[in-house]
Parts: C-alpha cells; structure tokens; sequence
C-alpha cells in the first residue's frame, strides 16, 4: 500500500526519478510471477476454470486459465500461453482480477459483471510515454465467450453519468482517499491518509456497468504515474480494485484491495438534459499543456493529458527582474476595454480617490496610500519614499473594495492584491512576488492580515479578518466571457481545483494549486488560486455568494507580457458542495 | 474603380467555378440591352434574378464551409475579409424583405435580413484558454439576427460581390 509517510514536498513540487525500462523491469518481475499483494483474501471465483475474452474493434482476445488464486495461464491472440500471477477479487455479480506478464513492462486488468458477460478489459503498459513510470492504459470493451451462446448485444459504456460524485474510501490496508469524479475525464483526489493539504487532479476514465456499479480509473500523470482502478458499488459505497506503479521513494505498489466508503455529495452537471456522453477527450498534440509527447489521437491509449509544467513559460531571475511591466491594460481612461478573464469584470470604481489612508499589517508591514485619480495612487512601504503607481479598484460589496497594484523596485516584484472593508476597518492583502524556490517567474503568494486607519474608520484592535472553511467542498463555475468558463472545486481548505468545460459543457481537462480562503463578510471571501507548476499565476478574486459574481485580479509575469497585473471578472453559479469538512480536522483520527 | 479592374478577380477562374455559381448565365449587363422602358424592366428583373441568384450561391457555400468557393463570387480579395469568422448565414423570413437596388452607375445594393453565426477564437493568453485550445476547442459561435448589406458590380462575367457586411439588429 502507499506509504502513510508525509511527502517531503507537495506532490506537484516532487521530483520523481526518470525511471527506465531496465528499473521498471526488474521492480515488476518478481510480482509478475507471484502477483499482486492483498490485504482481503483473494477470491478463488475462478479457480480450475478456462475463461476467453473476446474484445470489440482490433482488442485482444484473451484466453485464462486459472490454475489457483494466484496464479494463471493467458494466451493473447492464439499466442503461446504464459503463466503469470494474479490476484482477484468479487463483489456480488462483478468479478475483478489483474496480472502482469512475466518478462514485459505490460500487464491486464479485467472487470466482468457475471450476469451479463460483458466485461471491460484495460491494457496496461510502463514506457509508453517520455516518463517511463507513467503507466499507460487502452481499454477494450468485450465479453466473456461462452460456447453456444449469443455474444451480448451490448457493451460497458463509458459516461458522464459519474460526473460530479464524490467520495471517501477507505481500502482494506487502511489507505484514505477522497475522490472526486469531478469531470468526465478527469479526477480530483486528496490522499487523507497522509493529512495531505493539497489535492491533485489526473486523467480518468468512468464506464458505466449497470445502474449500481461504475468502474473509475486513474493515472497519476505528471506525478508518480500510478494507475488505480476499481468498481464502484455506488448504492452500498464499496469498492474492489487495483493499484499499480511507483510510488515518489521508487517503491513499487502493486496490490488488489477491497474497500468500503461513504457518498460525499453530488454537485451539478451543465450538459443537456439526456445527454450521457462520457470521455476521455482526444489529445490535441501541439496544443498548450499538452507537451511535446502528446500522443496522436488516434495512437493507442490516447487521452488528453495537461502537462501543463512541460510547456509552462520559465524565466531566470535575471529575466525576471528585466521583464516590463504591463498593469491593467484596456482599463485606463476610457474604461472597461478588457478582454480574457476580465470581459465580465465589475466596473473599476472611484471609491479611493481623493483618499489617504494607511494600511497596518500585523506582519508589521505598514503600507501608507495616496490616492489621487481612478487609476492612480501613491504608495510608501514602512515609512519609505512615495511611489506612483497604477492600480485598479473594484466594489464586490457595498464598503468592500478590492484594489491592487504592482510595488516597483522591489527585489521580487511584489504585487498586491488587496481587500478593504472600510466599514470594518479591516484589510487583507493577497501579497504576490515572484523569485520562488521552483521557477523565478512562477507567483509565490503570502496572505496578509491587518487594519485601516483612516480618518472616520475605527480601527480595530483585536479583531481581523480570518481565513474561513465555509468554502471548502463547493464548487463554483465561473464565466469569464462568451466559451470561456471553469468551474472551481475548493477540495481542501488549501487548495483551488480548476475544471475546464467541453463544448456539451460537461468538466474536462482539470487542474489544481494551493489556495488561502478569507471571510470578509456573511457570504464574501477573498480567494486565491496559485498556478504552481502550471503557469504561474496568481488569481485572486472576491466571492461574493449572495450576488454570484466575484471581482478579481492576476499576477503573472511571462516573457511576452512581462509583469502583468489584470482584471479578472465572472458571473458565477453555485454548483454545489460536498461534505469533507470533517476529513480536514486535525484532530481526526484515521 | 474601372470595370476592368474589378474584373480582375474573377478572370482566372476556370469553368468549372463559373459553373458551381451560375453567374455566367448573366453575361453582359442587361441593362445596356434595354430599347425601351418594357426592355429595361426585363432587364432590371433579370439583373434582380442574378443577384438573388448570386446570394443564394454565396450563402450555400458558406453554410457548407466552402468559403473559398464563397470568396471566388466577390470581386476583390479585399472584400472577403468580412467573411471572416462567418460560420453560416441563413434568411431570417422574420425580417424585413429582402431589397435589391440599382444605381444609375451600373451597379446594386441590397439588404438582407438574416441570421448570421460567427465564430471566433479565444486568445490563449490565460490558462483557462490554454485548457480550453488543449482539448481542441477555444472557439465560441455566436447567432444574431441582423441585416446583412452587400454591394454588387458588373464584371465581364457577370455579377460580383463588392462588399458585404452584417449589422446587428
């Protein structure tokens, strides 16, 4: 099972070794003769018996013998057979088994729902990709041939029927997971057995069998390149599965486990009422976050996968402190002209000027502003010399407003992004710099907490801003302007899922970076993501849940845009919540 | 503009083309073949059947995608800049007729009411795009319903597009 060992780094932040075949070879073949591992006894269901799968358009035909729970005999196409270990398990009417084959980098896993016949057949394979660890699968759909009798007429069907569900599962070596089925061809996991703070997302496959069983699989690309399968009872929230691949040490998992769970929820689908279609997306090779492997759409096994480190603009610092700097472009003078995330921004208000004001940050940061026009203000840091600086203000709530601008001269080209409640007297900075310890151009972000002063606000004492929990679990879509939405999945309390819609409007390609969460007022947050290992930047953004739409700023420094701050703005639509509060308490116990 | 100058375009295409839009049929200005006031309503109504003629054979080959059949029925290259991002143009019967005009220099204008969808690219300057270019989308149609309001000349062939243009209802 994995290692309930903390990572050293967030998963994203990991750097995997580049395994090669020879290394994967030699990890797999002792397991490929003796099998998977196991917790649960393995089923002996098909002990002494011959079973041959027959596979639709060019598949394998796969003819078993099942010698004892452990071990069989698979001859592929008619080839010579090869015996190999195995481990299976049932649950009710579905049968589940994996094995490698001795002597190669590939193995098979099959689902078969007994009353049917049909069955699911996935292909698996290290080496198929740049990362050799990264385990490739081609699924096959067919069934169990019987002598004299009809094949069945239909097939497992791949589907959006799973989209949206969420989940806690707890295997029978007491690993803990929350998945979330969040798109049709993406998931979301968080591992709760290692307290992780962070979720992440990966490319997946969701096949109906029936009304009550789905099977889910996962391939952990652009991390350890693990591969989990299971089936789903989705009524009696139990699983049987497999899990295959190196874990960040190098360690080999290879097991079969049983599992039991609970329903976390059910957000919204925005396809068309009856429309079923499920995935996986073809890849788009050439297209951004696709890297230069991206498969062909036709090759075997192909899927879109975001690789979005692969293809991510990086600077060096020299780079960084030389780039220019382009700060809310199209929102000067003549007003609302923006365009890409910011087409549904809320209009940039005057509230500041002719303000002067200090903003008291218990970091001890003390930031004093003179606010002269509707797109300019002064600013000194501790005391220091003034500086003028472009800025734009916006007001999500009445009294709230959010304002941002770049901090010329500093070493990491700090950018705020800042949230004042001048009826509260309260502030909360979202402190952008860049000259991280990952890439230098790549946003780093520090939440600040503090008060106003300013003649006619009474400044708190005691009293700030707190980061909050309320959004956690709920997911909001976001329209940004006319095809261009997302929708986000708070998964953790630290952590900004991003799910990108297809043309039906069901979720996509996925991806996911650290957050911070903080009330403003009942129903207001001040959010952010952080593109880490992605692109970047750091999006914040004002939620206002009662009026469902935010106001929001970037940061982002690239070599074409230079040091960007930008107006982000969207109308949003509650899309529900899911119950994980509880997994993220401390004081759980596992 | 000289007539010969207009007529440039259009010289190189080959029968084939002449044939797939039914221009040819019009050939020299009818106009000019009026004798007397009957003569010239013959030919105004012959000239009005060639235009419609005209937009008919321009829509088909924009709502089938070949735009660059589309583009051979105006008589500049200029001129088919518009056609850009035009997915397909459809009649609105809910609008206002259709209206064909004739100018004493020899040529016409006309007024379509139609429904026309668009279809333009998402920039990939930001992630969300980029996501949205990674699984082979990125683009966003739009329908409106509006009057599109086109120009015609004489060419030595027949008929052609001087210039067209859609404006929002």
């Amino acid at each position: 099972m994995p290692s309930r060992t903390p990572l050293p780094k967030p998963m994203h932040r990991l750097n995997y070794t580049k395994l090669t075949e020879a290394q994967i070879g030699a990890a797999l073949a002792p397991v490929a003769k003796s099998g998977p591992a196991h917790a649960s006894p393995l089923s002996d269901e098909f002990v002494g018996q011959s079973v041959k799968i027959v596979t639709d358009n060019g598949g394998p035909a796969l003819d078993y013998k099942f010698t004892s729970n452990s071990q069989l005999t698979l001859s592929e196409n008619g080839a010579k057979p090869v015996a190999a270990g195995y481990g299976a398990l049932v649950m009710d009417d579905i049968c589940f088994f994996a094995h490698l084959i001795p002597g190669t980098l590939k193995g098979y896993a099959v689902v078969i729902d007994k009353p049917t016949r049909r069955a699911s057949v996935f292909e698996l394979w290290f080496g198929g990709f740049e990362d050799k660890r990264e385990v490739m699968r081609e699924i096959y759909y067919g069934y169990v041939d019987k002598a004299g009798a009809d094949a069945p007429k239909d097939r497992h069907v791949s589907t959006n029927r799973a989209e949206g569900k969420g989940w806690f599962w707890k295997q029978d070596n007491g690993w803990e997971t929350i998945d979330y089925w969040s798109t049709i061809a993406y998931t979301h996991w968080v591992e709760v057995s290692r307290k992780a703070e962070m979720g992440f997302s990966a490319p997946a496959d969701y096949i109906q069998i029936n009304e009550d069983y789905y099977i889910y699989t996962r391939t952990e690309c652009e991390f350890s390149g693990t591969f989990t399968i299971y089936v789903a009872d989705l009524n009696r929230a139990e699983q049987v599965g497999m899990r295959l691949g190196f874990d960040w040490g190098d360690a080999l998992d290879y097991y079969v486990f049983r599992g039991k769970g609970e329903w976390l929820g059910q957000i919204a689908q925005f396809e068309k009422l009856g429309d079923v279609a499920g995935g996986p997306m073809k890849p788009n090779p050439g297209g951004p976050g696709q890297g230069p492997g991206a498969a062909a759409p036709t090759a075997k096994g192909a899927r879109a996968v975001y690789r979005p480190a692969r293809t991510m603009e990086k600077l060096t610092a020299a780079e960084v402190a030389a780039v220019k700097t382009s700060v809310f472009p199209g929102r000067l003078g003549a007003g609302n002209g923006t365009a890409g995330m910011g087409v549904h921004a809320l209009p940039a208000v005057d509230f500041l000027v002719g303000k002067s004001f200090t903003l008291r940050y218990d970091s001890g940061l003390v930031m004093d502003y003179k606010v002269s026009k509707t797109d300019e203000l002064q600013w000194r840091k501790n005391g220091g010399t003034w500086t003028t600086a472009i800025y734009q203000a916006f007001e999500p709530a009445p009294g709230v407003i959010l304002f941002g601008h770049l901090l010329e001269g500093e070493p990491n080209r700090d950018g705020h992004s800042i949230v004042v409640d001048f009826d509260a007297g309260l502030v909360t900075c979202f402190n952008g710099y860049l000259n991280g310890p990952y890439f230098a151009n790549e946003a780093n972000a520090r939440t600040l907490f503090g008060v106003v002063e300013m003649e006619g606000v009474a400044t708190p004492l005691y009293k700030r801003h707190q980061r909050t929990w309320d959004l956690v679990g709920r997911a909001i879509t976001w329209n940004y302007q006319p095809g261009l939405s997302s929708m986000h999945l708070y998964s953790t309390p630290s952590t900004t899922s991003w799910i990108i819609f297809t043309a039906a409007d069901a979720g996509g390609l996925e991806w996911s970076g650290p957050g911070d969460f903080v009330k403003i007022r009942d129903e207001l947050y001040f959010a952010y993501w952080l593109e880490e290992a992605c692109n970047g930047t750091l999006g914040t953004i004002v939620v206002n849940m009662r009026t469902m739409h935010d106001a929001g700023i970037g940061y982002h420094c690239g070599k074409a845009g230079g040091l960007s701050m930008s107006t982000v703005g969207a109308l949003g639509r509650h899309a529900g919540k899911f119950d994980v509060k509880r997994f993220f308490d401390s004081s759980r116990k596992g | 503009m000289s007539e010969e100058s207009i007529s440039t375009r259009r010289s190189f295409l080959k029968g084939g083309a002449l044939i797939a839009a039914p221009l040819a049929v019009v050939g020299a200005p009818a106009v000019a073949l009026a004798a007397d006031d009957s003569k010239e309503r013959l030919a105004r109504l012959e000239d009005e059947k060639a235009i419609r003629t005209l937009h008919q054979g321009w829509m088909r080959h924009i709502n089938s995608g070949d735009l660059a059949t589309a583009k051979q029925l105006h008589a500049s290259d200029k001129s088919t800049r518009a056609l850009d991002g035009i997915t397909s143009v459809t009649p609105d019967h809910a609008g206002a007729p259709d209206e064909i005009m004739f100018t004493t220099d020899g040529r016409a204008s006309a007024t379509y009411a139609a429904l026309v969808e668009t279809e333009t690219m998402i920039a990939p300057d930001n992630t969300l795009a980029q996501m949205l270019h990674a699984q082979g989308e990125g683009r966003v149609r739009t329908s409106e319903r509006g009057r599109l309001k086109a120009d015609y000349v004489r060419t030595r062939e027949g008929w052609a597009i001087a210039n067209i243009r859609f404006e929002r209802a």
